[in-house]
């Protein structure tokens, strides 16, 4: 296991498949166990991979061709892990929050995703850079070092 | 991902989910949910305790078949016992708000005939 006090990375590229985010979160699990991230913050970032990357499955219009990148880092007792695609610049930050349905006739399905990234990460940044959306989910916990 | 079902009173289905609602668990048991739901003016508890992963497909997945089954005078309930992962995700989306949440059994089965 890394030392909590040192920085480490992992990465993977996968194709913009919705067959390959089983990949993608059993990736996630495998790395953050070996770089030291507690589970209940592994599930944290899971959740919010799984929603980037169908955010770019159904929308970005990323070419399969072009992998989808992903980029874990942990910090102390920081994790943060970057998805970056080559699909339209879209900055799902600028979006617009859905206005919550009152009652289940209202309810449209869909539109949760960035809900979700944003309630289960502690913090979230986008930048277009080189061609590519780079979206990055940081989740930290209490260190007991 | 598995689904099965048990019919609990001539009313009252209870759909089991179990494993992950990610988007491949969610293309597994989708159109089995939507068949096992889709019985007229059924009350339908939709046990979500064994789930180990909530994304948001498959919480369209409830809220569709929630919607279709209620046009058709019936009515879903979710029953989630101690799992407090999907609960916050439900919380958290506002879900609870549209589909009656249950920690307990026997309350989820009352308000789904109430």
């Amino acid at each position: 296991m890394a030392s909590p006090c040192l920085a480490a990375r992992s990465e993977i590229a996968i194709r913009a498949d919705a067959s390959k985010v089983r990949e993608a979160s059993a990736w996630l699990e495998n790395s953050g166990q070996d770089l030291g991230i507690p589970p209940d913050q592994i599930n944290r970032l899971d959740l919010c991979l799984n929603e980037a990357l169908a955010n770019i499955i159904c929308h970005s219009g990323a070419s399969q061709a072009s992998p989808v990148h992903l980029t874990l880092d942990v910090s102390g007792s920081v994790a943060s892990l970057t998805v970056a695609d080559s699909g339209i610049p879209f900055d799902p930050l600028s979006a617009a929050p859905k206005p919550r349905a009152s009652t289940l006739d209202e309810a449209e399905p869909g539109g949760l995703g960035l809900l979700m990234m944003q309630n289960f990460s502690d913090q979230l940044n986008y930048c277009y850079r080189d061609g590519r959306n780079k979206l990055t989910f940081s989740v930290r916990w209490a260190d007991t070092h | 991902m598995t689904i099965s079902f048990e019919d609990i009173a001539e009313n009252l289905r209870r759909i089991s989910l179990s494993g992950r609602l990610d988007i491949a668990g969610t293309d597994a048991i989708d159109m089995k949910f939507t068949a096992l739901t889709a019985t007229a003016e059924r009350r339908v508890v939709v046990d979500l305790s064994a789930v180990t992963f909530l994304a948001s497909i498959g919480i369209r997945s409830l809220i569709s078949n929630a919607k279709a089954l209620q046009r058709r005078g019936g009515k879903m309930v979710l029953f989630v016992g101690d799992n407090v992962a999907v609960s916050k995700t439900l919380e958290v989306t506002g879900i609870d708000a549209l589909i009656p949440m249950f920690t307990d059994a026997a309350a989820a089965d009352q308000a789904a005939l109430a």
